[in-house]
């Protein structure tokens, strides 16, 4: 209770609740923004806390980080287009609700969950943190690799219509990460010699080119086909309480698998999303209707990435090891604030980490009402006409893909996707698969070469590793019943065709 | 006729005698870039953040910092080394992406495609290992690389700690196993997890991560670590930091460079710096133009050296 009192003297201020406040709405328009995600919002407002104080900074950053990740579903449900990658998963269910006209009940859902993943990890993160940052070693590059290859295992599920094209899609993807300079040996592979391509592709270009950009192209080819602001019924309608009790395992199920593969070292919420997201395939009473605007894919897909953000709070403050590039970003501003994450903030200055801890369930508080608020936003900026929309879109969608890394390249990249994505739309390609395959085609690899570095070249490691050894095993088993039901219902597809 | 286009031809003449005149003015009369060639919040982007402030003020023009990340810097380096050379493209660049991934990656820049203009920040790196390890001293961990071998971890391979391994394998005679990881603190996963020996890291290896060091790198102790032997008292003097200043692109115009030089020299001497680099438990390591270029020329050659050594270059 006294480390409570002294943590809550860290509130000393009107303006902590200011920069909170401030963080929260920035956060969530960042995120709703396609292509401004987590990492661009934060690095937008860095400059910002070298004239605050350390607390204020401190909220400013932990509000950002929270609400930014939930944004990206509003846009994704509204204009099928994830406004961060973290949300490419929610564009499956969310858009087809809002196109049944339920965009304020999906909105809706998108913010509940988003809400419950956020608290949940948060419980997690102030119960057992420094419990779980011992586990989060314990995973070293095999058991990290498992999960990877597991999460890839969701290009099947996400490959409506046919598998063969979802495959073909995720390994473009995987491929697309194997471009420019490896970051173990410094060879240059795939260039054709030229420097531009030295630095390789990154996921954020690809992804907003994919998504935004084609779906801006996608409209202006066949204008006047989508549903307007007012069929969809923007705005914000939460479900009724009984619903939400019904789907309580699909929540439990969303938030452990997000705020587990969050304290996980480097592997992020996309894998947490598409890993979530393959488990309600599986596991859902609602299975069969996934894709097709169902809620519990809403909540697959948002209270895991949500859950994602106090999990990787875990290794970032108890042992100063950032996870992604948000917490990289979160960490350098306590740094130059003058406050260490780990070691030191765990044993000497825990008032700092529990003053941390409630800046996060202020952030998910405010988070709903800027849900709300940008709800209604969007309500009004549907209204205006659409070129001027999409005008905006690809607007800040070229502003996201360059200032991630500062490369002009990925504007070419940007555009080039963007085409891409319109002509894989236009011959019913799945899009998803290829953006799963890039955005864990760096950590796949990354983990297969340290295992293989560390064992010196001995592929038998991975599967006498006792916590890679099961998950394996998993995605042995879901890989033979995907198989095995495909064949199945082969002969009822081949009969319904004739 | 003839007149409006004598008249046009005269603006014209006048307009470039004007922006001529411009160019003339005093530097610095516009925005300064900074580039950094790490993430934002990364171990180069705070100190860059911090001398870009006070250079604002020296130099009475805004310094914006840009983050160009990729393939350890050499992206942004890249860049740099082809902008205009006229003082308003500055790039903020540590000893790995200056002086090791050019003899490893056999990039397009190399020695003489930037000026140094300042050195700003070093840090020494110090030999740690887990505070829950086999490990007590620099003897323990000498004995098991001569016995059973260990396990060194740290950024990928050409990075310093990279570099450290491959040296202590040479003070020791022995070969050191080398575990790659993206950087930053994921060594620490694979040293806490048990997966590696020892690793490399900065002075704030207790309060950040706990650990315990074994020795420092570095001519003297440290005063921030009285205790931790060098490895000159071991036998082995060795000077590995992990330094990172101001290069101008080459052909930037001397009076620009004077005129950087004491810019830096201010910025880094001012309370504004000095408080917010204690703040951030940074070490500040100040050269001028003149020592820094010696300097690294010199660093330029010798981890070159250690890295042809160690087989690493390839061409």
């Amino acid at each position: 209770m006294e480390l409570f009192y002294s943590a809550l003297g860290l509130f000393n201020s009107p303006t902590v609740f200011v920069a909170l406040l401030i963080g929260g709405i920035w956060g969530t328009v960042a995120g709703v923004l396609p292509g401004m995600g987590t990492v661009a919002a934060l690095i937008i407002a860095l400059p910002f806390t070298f004239a605050m104080p350390t607390e204020s900074a401190m909220a400013l950053f932990m509000a950002i980080y929270v609400t930014s990740v939930y944004g990206g579903s509003i846009s994704a449900i509204l204009i099928n287009t994830p406004g961060t990658p973290q949300s490419a998963a929610t564009v499956l269910d969310g858009y087809p609700m809002a196109q049944a006209g339920k965009a304020d009940l999906a909105i809706g859902w998108a913010t509940l969950a988003s809400f419950i993943g956020g608290i949940f990890s948060l419980i997690i993160l102030i119960v057992a943190a420094p419990a779980l940052a011992r586990v989060s070693v314990a995973f070293g590059p095999s058991a990290i690799f498992a999960i990877v290859l597991f999460a890839l295992t969701c290009i099947a599920w996400l490959s409506s219509g046919s598998m063969a094209k979802g495959l073909l899609g995720g390994v473009l993807g995987l491929f697309l990460t194997t471009v420019g300079q490896d970051n173990y040996t410094g060879m240059t592979r795939f260039s054709f010699g030229s420097d531009i391509m030295r630095g390789g592709f990154t996921l954020i270009p690809i992804l907003i080119g994919l998504f935004a950009l084609s779906e801006v192209y996608h409209r202006a080819l066949l204008q006047g086909t989508h549903r307007t602001g007012a069929e969809m019924n923007v705005g914000f309608r939460l479900p009724p309480l009984s619903d939400v009790i019904a789907r309580w395992k699909e929540l439990l199920r969303a938030c452990s698998i997000g705020t587990f593969i969050g304290i996980l070292p480097g592997t992020g919420a996309m894998a947490a999303t598409f890993v979530s997201y393959t488990a309600a395939k599986k596991f859902s009473p609602n299975r069969d209707k996934l894709g097709t605007g169902e809620p519990d894919g809403l909540i697959a897909s948002e209270a895991s990435n949500n859950a994602v953000t106090g999990g990787a709070l875990i290794p970032t403050m108890a042992l100063g090891i950032p996870g992604d590039g948000g917490t990289l970003v979160l960490l350098g501003v306590l740094t130059i604030k003058g406050i260490v994450p780990g070691f030191d903030l765990v044993n000497n200055n825990p008032h700092i980490l529990t003053a941390a801890f409630m800046m996060v369930l202020l952030a998910n508080i405010i988070m709903f009402g800027t849900g709300m608020l940008s709800a209604r936003l969007f309500e009004r900026l549907l209204r205006v006409p659409e070129p001027i929309l999409m005008g905006l879109i690809l607007l800040f969608s070229l502003v996201g893909a360059f200032v991630v890394r500062g490369n002009p390249v990925d504007l070419i990249v940007c555009v080039v996707a963007g085409a891409v994505g319109v002509l894989l739309r236009l011959a019913r390609y799945p899009i998803a698969p290829i953006v799963i395959g890039v955005a864990l085609g760096f950590i796949f690899e990354e983990k297969l070469r340290q295992g293989l570095i560390a064992s010196k070249g001995n592929i038998w490691t991975f599967l006498t590793d006792p916590i890679a050894l099961p998950i394996f095993g998993l995605t042995a088993v879901i890989i033979a019943a995907t198989i095995v039901s495909n064949v199945r219902q082969y002969p009822q597809t081949k009969a319904l065709k004739e | 006729m003839m007149n409006s286009v004598l008249k046009t031809l005269c603006s014209a003449a006048a307009l470039t005698i004007c922006t001529a005149g411009a160019a003339w003015a005093e530097y610095p009369d516009r925005t300064i870039s900074l580039m950094v060639p790490f993430a934002a919040g990364g171990g180069a982007d705070v100190p860059a953040r911090f001398i870009a402030e006070e250079l604002e003020k020296e130099l009475g023009q805004s310094v914006v910092v840009s983050n160009v990340t990729g393939a350890g810097g050499t992206v942004g380096a890249t860049q740099l080394s082809t902008a205009t050379a006229d003082g308003y493209s500055l790039g903020f660049m540590p000893v790995g992406t200056t002086t090791t991934q050019p003899h490893l990656r056999g990039t397009s820049y190399g020695v003489d495609s930037f000026i140094p203009i300042c050195m700003v920040a070093s840090g020494p790196f110090y030999l740690v290992v887990d505070a829950d390890s086999e490990f007590k001293t620099w003897e323990d961990l000498e004995a098991k690389a001569k016995g059973d071998g260990i396990t060194f971890t740290g950024a990928a391979p050409g990075s310093l700690a990279h570099v450290t391994s491959v040296a202590l394998g040479a003070m020791w005679g022995v070969d050191v196993g080398y575990l790659p990881t993206k950087g930053g603190g994921d060594a620490m996963n694979e040293l806490k997890g048990g997966r590696a020996d020892a690793t490399a890291w900065f002075s704030d290896f207790d309060v950040r991560f706990g650990l315990n060091a074994l020795a420092i790198f570095a001519p003297e102790r440290s005063e921030i670590h009285p205790d931790v032997p060098t490895s000159g008292d071991k036998g082995h003097p060795a000077d590995i930091a992990v330094w990172m200043g101001v290069f101008a692109p080459a052909g930037t115009p001397d009076d620009v460079v004077a005129k950087l030089d004491s810019a830096c020299e201010a910025a880094i001497t001012s309370e504004g710096f000095t408080a917010n680099m204690e703040k951030a438990n940074r070490e500040i390591r100040h050269m001028n133009a003149d020592e820094f270029g010696a300097f690294f020329r010199k660093a330029f050659e010798e981890n070159g050296e250690l890295l042809r050594n160690a087989g690493l270059v390839k061409n």
